[in-house]
C-alpha cells in the first residue's frame, strides 16, 4: 500500500534521512524502531508531506505522493497522528474530532449551518471508538496528558484514513495508559481495518502489536523484517537493543 | 552632468538620513532578535533622545561644547529610562504571547509621548550644529555638502563596528545570541539570562537615544517626530533579517535611498518607493536578506 | 455542546443594550449620540480584525487599510458620481475585499510577525498613494462635507442607519465564526501544521478570512462617512491599525463580544478623559498596563472567568 523508495532528506548538510526504504502492506501494522535522532519523526514528516524530500519516491496506492502538501496527502486516505500533543488546544474534545471530520467532508466552506447542528453523529462515534465520550466538553488544553495523546489519535481518524502514521502514541504516559493504548491501536487495525505505520521507544509494546519491524539509524534503513528476525540480529542488538538502552 | 550632481547630491542625503535609520535600527533589530520584542516605544525613545539633547545644549550654553555633552549624557539619559522599564515592566511579560509586549509597548509609547509633552511642551526645539561642522564641503562634481552630514556617515560605520564587536566578541554578546536561539538552554547551563535580556534591552535602547541626539541639530525636534520612524525602523529590521546588524545597514541603505532618489525621480508619489522596496525584498526573500536569528 | 445558544441572564443582556441603543438619541444630546456612533463603527472594524486575529491567529497588522479603503470608496462614490446612496455604500465594502483579497495574496505566503510587517508595507503602500494623489483623493486634506441622502443626514438617521448596518454586520459575523468555516479557523488559529494534516487547504482558508474581513472593515469605513461625512488619509495611517489592535486585545480577543466592549472602553475612556485633561493618552496607557498585568485574557474575558465558577458549581451540585 505505501511503497518508499530511495527517500533522503539533509538539513544544512546533515543527513537526516539517507536512502531510506520501506514497504507496508494492507492491514499490516508496521513499527518503525531506532535510537534517538535515528530520523524517525523526519521520515514521517517526510511521508505525511510536512517537509519535503530532497530525493526519493513515496508511493501511495500506486501513486507517488512525494513533494505534495500535507492537506493534499490527507484527501488520499493518509492521516497521522504526532509524538508531542498537537492538537487545537483552546477547543473541545468534540470540536477537534469535529475539525478533522469537516474538514474530509469538505465542509470548511459552509458559512451559515451552525456548527453546533453538523457531523455529531459521527463525531460521537469517534469519541466513542477511542473512549472519550464523557469528555466531550472539556477543553483539550486542560486533558490528563494520556487522554491527550489519545485525542492525537481521534483527531487523526476523523479523516477517515485507510493508513495511519502514529508518531511515538505511547510517549510520556503511565503503564495502566500504555496498555489502553495498545488495546486501541489492535482494535483499529481489527475492527477498521487500517493499515498502521508507527515509531515507538516501547519495545514491549512493539514487539506486543507490530507485524513487521523497520530499524533505522543514523538516517539509513538497518533492517526491515519480521519481529522474530530483528530481535535475532546482531546488528540490531549492537546498535539498539544490546548497547545504549533508550527509555 | 547638471543630473549627476542632482542624483549626487541626493544619495549624499540619503546616506546621511541612512545613518540615523541604522542606528535607531540596530537596537530595535537587537531588542526584536534577541527579545522579540516589537518595541513600538522605540521610536519614543529616539524623540526623547531629542529632546534630551535640546535640555543638556541648553544647559551647557547651547554651543559646541553642549553638542558634545548631549552626545554623551542624553543617550545614557534614555538608557536609564529603558533600564526602568524593562525591570519594572518587560521582564514580567517575557513568557507572554507577542501580541501582549507589541501592546505593552505601545502603552509606554502613549506615556513617554505624553511625559515628553509635559516636560518639555509642545513648541519645536532646535538644537544647534556645533561650531566644527559649520560650513560645507565641495565633493565631486563641486557640490557643497553640509560638515554635519560627513560626520554623520562617519558616525554609521563606527557605531556598526562596536556594535558588531559587542554582539561577536563579548561574552554577554555570545550569551545574547544564543538566547536568542534558545532561551531555556542558556537558563538551564545556569545563566541568569534576565540580566542579559535586561542589558541587551538598554543597549538597544541607547542607540534609540543616541539616533535622536544625532538627528536633532539638522531638523526641528518635535513632538510625533516618533510615529513615520519607528515604522521605517520596522520594516528595515525585518527586511534585513531580525538580530542582524549588517542586516540593519543594509536595510537602512535601501530604505534611505530608495526614499531620498524616489522623491527626486518623480516628487509626488516618491513617498512609495521605499515601501515599495520593502515589498519587493519581502516577496523575494521572506525572512529578509541575512540570516535572521529566529 | 448542543446547549450552545444564548443563555436566559446573555438574553436579558442583549435585550437591555438593545433597548438602550434603540432609545438613547432620545434622550442624550447630540454629541453623545455622535460618541456612541463613533463606538459602533469601531467596534465593527475592530470585530471585522478579529475575524482573523483573535479567530484566525493571524497577524494583521494593517487593517485599517480595508477601512480606509471602505470610506474612500464610498465617499468617491458619493461625490464623483450620480449613483443612488445604496450602491455608493455598498461599493465600500466590495472595494475593500477586492483589495483585502489582493493583498492577500502577496502576503499570504508568510506567517505571523513576517506576514504582519508585509501587510504594514503593503498598507503604507496604499496610505502614501491617498496621500499624494491630490487630484483624486484630496491628498492630506481627504474629502469634506460629503453630500448624503435625506435618510441619513440627520444625526438621529445616521445614528439609526448605523445602528442597523452594525448590528447586521455582527449578526453575520457571528454567524459565520459560529459556521464550519469558523470552527476551521479556530482550528488553523490553534495549530496551522495539523490543520493541514487533517485536510485544510490552509492559505486558502485563510484568504477567504482576509477577504471577509476586509469587507467588514470597509463597511466600517463607509459607515464613518455616514457618521462624520469625511474621510481623510489618516484613517489607513498605521497608528489607527495598532489603536483598534488595542480594542481587541483590551475587550478580550477570543471572546466575540471582546473588540466592541474594546472600542467601547477606549473611546469612552477617550471622551471622558479628554474633557479634564490634555494628558488623556498617559491615562490611556496606564490603563493598558493594567489591563495587561491584571487581565490577561481582556475585560471581558475576565468578567466570564469570574462568572464561570459559579456556573462550574452548578453543574457539580446536579451530579
Amino acid at each position: 500500500m505505501l511503497k518508499i523508495e530511495g527517500l533522503s532528506k539533509s538539513f544544512d548538510g546533515f543527513m537526516a534521512v539517507s536512502n531510506v526504504s520501506l514497504d507496508v502492506k494492507k492491514g499490516e501494522i508496521v513499527a518503525v524502531i531506532g535510537p534517538n535522532g535515528a530520523g524517525k519523526s523526519t521520515l514521517f514528516n517526510l511521508i505525511s508531506g510536512v517537509l519535503k524530500p530532497d530525493s526519493g519516491r513515496i508511493i501511495f496506492k500506486g501513486e507517488n505522493i512525494a513533494g505534495l502538501p500535507s492537506h493534499a496527502i490527507c484527501k488520499k486516505g493518509l492521516s497521522r497522528s504526532f509524538q508531542i500533543v498537537n492538537v487545537f488546544e483552546r477547543m473541545t474534545v468534540f470540536e477537534n474530532v469535529q475539525i478533522s471530520i469537516m474538514a474530509r467532508e469538505k465542509m470548511n466552506w459552509n458559512f451559515f449551518t451552525p456548527s453546533s447542528r453538523v457531523l455529531i453523529e459521527e463525531t460521537m462515534q469517534i469519541l466513542a471508538s477511542v473512549g472519550l465520550t464523557e469528555k466531550k466538553d472539556s477543553v483539550c488544553g486542560l486533558l490528563s496528558h494520556g487522554d491527550r495523546k489519545v485525542l492525537e489519535i481521534a483527531v487523526a481518524l476523523g479523516g477517515n484514513p485507510e493508513f495511519l502514521i502514529l508518531d511515538e502514541p505511547t510517549a510520556g504516559m503511565a503503564p495502566e495508559e500504555t496498555g489502553r493504548c495498545i488495546d486501541l491501536i489492535k482494535g483499529l487495525c481489527d475492527r477498521f481495518g487500517l493499515t498502521i505505520l508507527f515509531c515507538e521507544h516501547d519495545m514491549e509494546l512493539v514487539f506486543a502489536i507490530a507485524s513487521r519491524i523497520m530499524v533505522m539509524t543514523r538516517g539509513a534503513t538497518l533492517i526491515q523484517g519480521s519481529c522474530d528476525e530483528v530481535r535475532g540480529n546482531q546488528a540490531v542488538q549492537d546498535v539498539y537493543l544490546g548497547g545504549s538502552e533508550v527509555c | 552632468m547638471l543630473f549627476l550632481q542632482k542624483v549626487l547630491s541626493q544619495v549624499l542625503v540619503g546616506l546621511s538620513r541612512t545613518t540615523i535609520l541604522f542606528i535607531v535600527s540596530s537596537g530595535m533589530s537587537l531588542i526584536l532578535g534577541v527579545l522579540r520584542i516589537p518595541n513600538v516605544a522605540h521610536g519614543s525613545l529616539y524623540m526623547i533622545g531629542a529632546f534630551m539633547a535640546f535640555s543638556v545644549s541648553h544647559f551647557f550654553g547651547g554651543g559646541s561644547q553642549g553638542f558634545w555633552m548631549a552626545l554623551l549624557l542624553a543617550p545614557v539619559g534614555v538608557a536609564i529610562l529603558s533600564l526602568v522599564a524593562e525591570r519594572a515592566l518587560f521582564q514580567h511579560l517575557y513568557k507572554r504571547e507577542h501580541l501582549m509586549l507589541l501592546l505593552l509597548t505601545f502603552a509606554l509609547s502613549l506615556i513617554f509621548g505624553d511625559l515628553t509633552k509635559l516636560v518639555w511642551g509642545g513648541e519645536y526645539k532646535s538644537v544647534p550644529v556645533p561650531q566644527v561642522f559649520h560650513g560645507f564641503v565641495n565633493v565631486i562634481g563641486g557640490f557643497p555638502i553640509p560638515l554635519y552630514n560627513l560626520f554623520l556617515l562617519a558616525v554609521g560605520p563606527v557605531v556598526a563596528v562596536l556594535l558588531w564587536l559587542f554582539v561577536n566578541k563579548t561574552k554577554m554578546g555570545k550569551i545574547a545570541r544564543a538566547a536568542a536561539v534558545d532561551r531555556e538552554m542558556v537558563s538551564a547551563v545556569g545563566i541568569n539570562v534576565s540580566v542579559v535580556f535586561a542589558a541587551v534591552f538598554v543597549i538597544g535602547c541607547l542607540l534609540a537615544g543616541l539616533g535622536g541626539v544625532l538627528v536633532a541639530p539638522t531638523v526641528s525636534v518635535t513632538l510625533g517626530m516618533d510615529h513615520t520612524l519607528i515604522m521605517e525602523t520596522f520594516l528595515i529590521v525585518i527586511m534585513g533579517g531580525l538580530g542582524n546588524i549588517w542586516g540593519a545597514l543594509i536595510g537602512a541603505l535601501i530604505f534611505g535611498l530608495s526614499q531620498s532618489l524616489g522623491i527626486m525621480i518623480w516628487p509626488q508619489f516618491g513617498i512609495i518607493f521605499p515601501y515599495l522596496a520593502v515589498v519587493i525584498v519581502l516577496m523575494i526573500k521572506p525572512t529578509g536578506l541575512l540570516k535572521s536569528t529566529w | 455542546m448542543m446547549h450552545r445558544g444564548l443563555s436566559k441572564r446573555n438574553w436579558g443582556i442583549a435585550a437591555a443594550v438593545l433597548a438602550f441603543l434603540l432609545l438613547l438619541p432620545l434622550f442624550l444630546p447630540r454629541f453623545y449620540v455622535y460618541q456612541i456612533s463613533l463606538i459602533l463603527v469601531y467596534g465593527l472594524l475592530a470585530t471585522s480584525l478579529n475575524i482573523v486575529l483573535g479567530y484566525g491567529g493571524v497577524f494583521q497588522f494593517h487593517h485599517c487599510v480595508f477601512y480606509g479603503m471602505g470610506g474612500y470608496a464610498t465617499a468617491l462614490f458619493l461625490t464623483k458620481t450620480g449613483l443612488p446612496f445604496v450602491v455608493s455604500f455598498a461599493a465600500g465594502g466590495v472595494f475593500a475585499a477586492i483589495l483585502s483579497f489582493l493583498m492577500g495574496l502577496i502576503t499570504i505566503r508568510l506567517s505571523k510577525l513576517y506576514f504582519g510587517m508585509l501587510q504594514i508595507s503593503l498598507g503604507s503602500l496604499v496610505w502614501a498613494i491617498i496621500y499624494r494623489w491630490y487630484s483624486f483623493t484630496g491628498g492630506d486634506d481627504g474629502i469634506h462635507g460629503i453630500e448624503l441622502p435625506d435618510l441619513v443626514s440627520s444625526p438621529r438617521g445616521s445614528y439609526y442607519f448605523t445602528l442597523a448596518v452594525t448590528l447586521l454586520c455582527l449578526f453575520v459575523i457571528y454567524k459565520i465564526l459560529k459556521s464550519p468555516f469558523g470552527s476551521v479557523l479556530q482550528g488553523i488559529r490553534d495549530n496551522p501544521v495539523r490543520s493541514g494534516m487533517v485536510g485544510i487547504n490552509v492559505k486558502r482558508h485563510i484568504l477567504a478570512a482576509l477577504i471577509i474581513a476586509g469587507f467588514f472593515g470597509g463597511v466600517a469605513g463607509s459607515l464613518f462617512v455616514v457618521v462624520d461625512r469625511t474621510v481623510f488619509p489618516d484613517m489607513l495611517f498605521w497608528t489607527l491599525s495598532l489603536e483598534v489592535l488595542v480594542m481587541c486585545l483590551i475587550g478580550g480577543w477570543f471572546k466575540f463580544f471582546g473588540p466592541m466592549l474594546g472600542a467601547a472602553i477606549v473611546i469612552a475612556l477617550r471622551t471622558f478623559v479628554s474633557g479634564f485633561t490634555v494628558y488623556w493618552a498617559l491615562v490611556y496607557g496606564i490603563v493598558m498596563i493594567f489591563v495587561i498585568f491584571f487581565l490577561p485574557d481582556g475585560v471581558l474575558g475576565f468578567f466570564e472567568e469570574k462568572i464561570k465558577p459559579a456556573k462550574g458549581r452548578a453543574i457539580a451540585d446536579k451530579g
